[in-house]
């Protein structure tokens, strides 16, 4: 029998054997962070690990291209490992996190937006109609559209809020919003959510 | 107090909140980004700490030249240094520069070649990262000596240690299997150490 040697020598991830696993996971996240600003690079990965596909979720969600979500992912992380030496840690980091994410979002949204002006409207293709798909498929589709037409600041105070289960106060952190604008924010994206899907479930 | 949650803004949230699927080389591109990085701030504060030095010592700087000629005599007479495995490799190895070689080079700092060696018969493309070359994958692509599953380069390192690992194609990290694992390799990845010899 032939054995592939490359899957004989494949490592598997170290462990941290210096962060105990509490159990608690805001605690573990809490040690992560304090070894990470210490120059633990084991626990930056592990951070990584731990935050990547959420962030990669609402990068999705605001920016509707993987590659753009994932670059938006990438700068994000870079930017928190300069920044970490100067975060403060009786900040919580999440909100923290989010406020880079979100500003690494909008400025790929703008990038996306210059581009698009350039874009001769006779080549871009229609959407294909969603026939043969499943009625789940379908309402995440329309939902997904409606999302995209929301201004981007409710799109992301949306997205905090009931994606992310975010408190206002987190997100105030992370947009540099006042709580009552945020509350505003949230529920005209709720209506016009409401509204958009109401109008596609009559048609 | 704004209500801003209903069943249909509670079934939107839900159809939105499935985590998406994790592409794992996306993942590896962004920790080799963020070791591209924290290599980039290493370099800059030696070469401070290097010019710091250096303004403290104008005098020396006649000295500084002629050690500099005396080191690449050295260099020229030196063999190579087949860092991994002593097998030797066909001369289509390629040659990668990798240690800056700037007028202002320390001597005690000038650069020698290595050569890395690995062998990975069902691998497509194999690649060299380290601290040398700032984790970037795309700096030092190994070449395949027909017949042997060996992939081999040939480095230009500066002398001390350094860590290093293989990219086998660009997804897969290892270390090299014949040289000491280092226990500090970054982010929690494989990486062996390689000592370049000093005087």
């Amino acid at each position: 029998m032939t054995r592939n040697p490359l899957r004989l020598l494949r490592t598997a991830p170290p462990a941290i054997p210096d962060i105990p696993d509490t159990g608690d996971d805001s605690a573990t996240r809490s040690m992560l962070v304090h070894a990470a600003r210490t120059g633990d690079v084991r626990a930056f990965a592990a951070l990584v690990d731990a935050y990547y596909a959420r962030c990669l979720r609402f990068a999705l969600h605001m920016l509707s291209s993987r590659s753009d979500a994932e670059e938006a992912v990438q700068d994000t992380f870079v930017r928190v490992y300069k920044a970490l030496p100067a975060y403060e840690e009786r900040e919580s980091f999440e909100p923290w996190l989010f406020r880079i994410l979100a500003n690494r979002c909008r400025t790929a949204g703008a990038r996306a937006r210059r581009h698009a002006e350039f874009v001769d409207y006779g080549e871009v293709p229609e959407r294909p109609a969603p026939a043969g798909h499943d009625d789940s498929i379908a309402w995440r589709e329309e939902i997904g559209l409606a999302l995209a037409t929301l201004p981007e600041e409710q799109r992301e105070a949306f997205l905090m809020r009931h994606v992310e289960d975010m408190s206002y106060e987190d997100m105030a952190v992370a947009t540099g919003a006042g709580i009552s604008a945020l509350k505003m924010r949230v529920k005209r994206a709720c209506d016009a959510l409401r509204g958009k899907l109401m109008e596609v479930d009559r048609d | 107090m704004i209500e801003d949650t209903d069943e249909l803004t509670a079934r939107i949230a839900g159809a939105l909140r499935p985590l998406p699927f994790v592409d794992e080389s996306a993942k590896a591109r962004l920790l080799v980004a963020v070791a591209a990085e924290r290599e980039r701030d290493r370099e800059l504060a030696v070469r401070r700490s290097f010019h710091g030095r250096l303004a403290w010592s104008v005098a020396g700087a006649a000295g500084l030249a002629a050690a500099v000629m005396v080191a690449t005599l050295t260099l020229h007479q030196a063999p190579h240094t087949v860092a991994s495995a002593p097998a030797p490799m066909a001369s289509t190895a390629p040659a990668v520069q990798l240690a800056a070689h700037d007028a202002n080079v320390d001597p005690a700092s000038a650069p020698q070649e290595v050569q890395l060696v690995f062998r990975a018969p069902a691998a497509g493309h194999v690649r060299v990262v380290g601290d040398f070359n700032g984790w970037d994958a795309q700096r030092a692509p190994m070449a395949r000596e027909a017949g042997t599953g060996l992939w081999s380069v040939t480095l230009s390192l500066r002398p001390g240690r350094h860590v290093y690992a293989f990219v086998v194609d660009d997804t897969l990290w290892m270390r090299d299997p014949r040289a000491p694992a280092a226990p500090d390799a970054d982010f929690g990845r494989p990486g062996s150490v390689l000592l370049v010899g000093r005087p």
